[in-house]
C-alpha cells in the first residue's frame, strides 16, 4: 500500500473524500484485507486520542474571559509605593551627623596645625650686645627671661 | 518622639557650634590684632618703693617672678602701657628717661621685642609669644636692685 491510499484511508475515515471516492474506497477496504486493518488502526488511533483530550469549555465567553486574564495582569504589575514621610529630627539627623564628624575633624584639624604651628615656629633668637646675657625659659610659668648685665642705666628712671 | 527630638537638638547644636567655633578660632587667631601689656618694673628685697608713685605689681605677676630664680622679694611697676598691634605693626614705647622698647608682631603668635637704651640698641628678641605668657628681659640696677621690662600677650 502506498503513501497515497493510506492518505486516501486518512480521509476516508475523517469523512472528507467526495461519495464516489467514499464508496469507492468502501468497496476497496470490503476486497483488501490491509486496508482494512489499516483503517481499524486508524479509527483506534482516534478513539483512543479523542478519549484522552480534555475537552476545555469556558464558562463565559472568549471576549469576558480575556478581559479577566488582562484585569489580573494589570493588578499584578508593581504599583509605585508611596513615599515614606521622613521627620524633620531624621532629616537633621541625616545632616547633622556626617557634618558634626566632619566640622570636628576640622576642629582637630585646626588645633593640631595651630599647636604644631607654634611649637614648630622659630624658638626664642636673641641677639645680644651684652656678651655676658643669658636667655631662660620657665615652661611652667609660661615665661621667657633675658637677663643682661648690660647697661645698669636702662632701668633709670 | 520627644527624645528624637532632643536628640535632633542635641545634634544641631553640636553641630552649629563645630562650625562656629573653627570660624571664630580662624577669625580671632593668631593672624589678627595682638594684644601686648609692656611694663617697666623695678625688682628690690626693700617692702616700700622711695617712690610713692610706684605699685606693688599684680599679685599673678609678682608670684611669677618670685617662682623664678630672681632673688628679689619685692617688685614694683614704674610704668604700664597696653596696646594692640596688627600683624606686622610695629611701636615703640618709652618706658623710662634712658629706655624704650620697640615691638613688633611678626604674625603666627611671633614678636620681636627691641630694647634700647639711652638710643642704643641692646637687645634683640624673636620668640612665640602665646596669649598669656610673658617675656621679661632685665638687668641689675643701682643698690642690689633690678628693672625688669616684662611683655605679656593679653587674651
Amino acid at each position: 500500500m502506498n503513501e497515497e491510499q493510506q492518505l486516501k484511508l486518512q480521509a476516508f475515515l475523517d469523512g472528507e473524500l467526495p461519495e464516489d471516492d467514499a464508496r469507492a474506497t468502501a468497496s476497496w477496504v470490503a476486497r483488501d484485507s490491509d486496508a482494512t486493518a489499516l483503517l481499524n488502526e486508524l479509527r483506534n488511533t482516534r478513539k483512543a486520542l479523542a478519549d484522552f483530550e480534555p475537552a476545555l469549555k469556558l464558562p463565559e465567553s472568549r471576549e469576558f474571559y480575556w478581559s479577566k486574564i488582562e484585569r489580573e495582569i494589570q493588578r499584578l504589575e508593581p504599583v509605585e509605593r508611596p513615599r515614606e514621610t521622613v521627620s524633620l529630627a531624621a532629616m537633621l539627623r541625616r545632616f547633622l551627623v556626617p557634618a558634626g564628624a566632619l566640622a570636628a575633624l576640622l576642629i582637630a584639624g585646626i588645633v593640631a596645625f595651630h599647636n604644631i604651628g607654634v611649637a614648630a615656629a622659630a624658638p626664642s633668637e636673641a641677639a645680644l650686645a651684652d656678651a655676658g646675657a643669658f636667655t631662660y625659659r620657665d615652661q611652667d610659668q609660661g615665661m621667657t627671661v633675658v637677663w643682661l648685665s648690660y647697661p645698669a642705666e636702662i632701668g633709670e628712671k | 518622639m520627644r527624645s528624637k527630638f532632643n536628640k535632633a537638638v542635641y545634634l544641631f547644636l553640636t553641630g552649629v557650634l563645630a562650625f562656629v567655633l573653627p570660624l571664630t578660632t580662624l577669625a580671632g587667631g593668631s593672624d589678627g590684632d595682638m594684644k601686648l601689656e609692656a611694663k617697666l618694673v623695678w625688682g628690690t628685697n626693700e617692702k616700700t618703693s622711695p617712690d610713692p608713685k610706684q605699685k606693688p605689681v599684680s599679685p599673678e605677676l609678682a608670684e611669677k617672678l618670685k617662682n623664678s630664680p630672681f632673688k628679689w622679694k619685692y617688685y614694683f611697676e614704674v610704668k604700664s602701657e597696653c596696646f594692640a598691634l596688627p600683624k606686622q605693626g610695629e611701636k615703640t614705647v618709652s618706658m623710662s628717661k634712658t629706655c624704650e622698647v620697640r615691638i613688633k608682631n611678626l604674625g603666627d603668635s611671633q614678636v620681636e621685642l627691641r630694647l634700647f637704651g639711652k638710643g642704643k640698641e641692646v637687645s634683640k628678641t624673636t620668640q612665640p609669644l602665646p596669649k598669656g605668657e610673658l617675656l621679661v628681659t632685665g638687668g641689675n640696677a643701682e643698690n642690689a636692685t633690678a628693672w625688669f621690662v616684662v611683655l605679656r600677650r593679653g587674651e
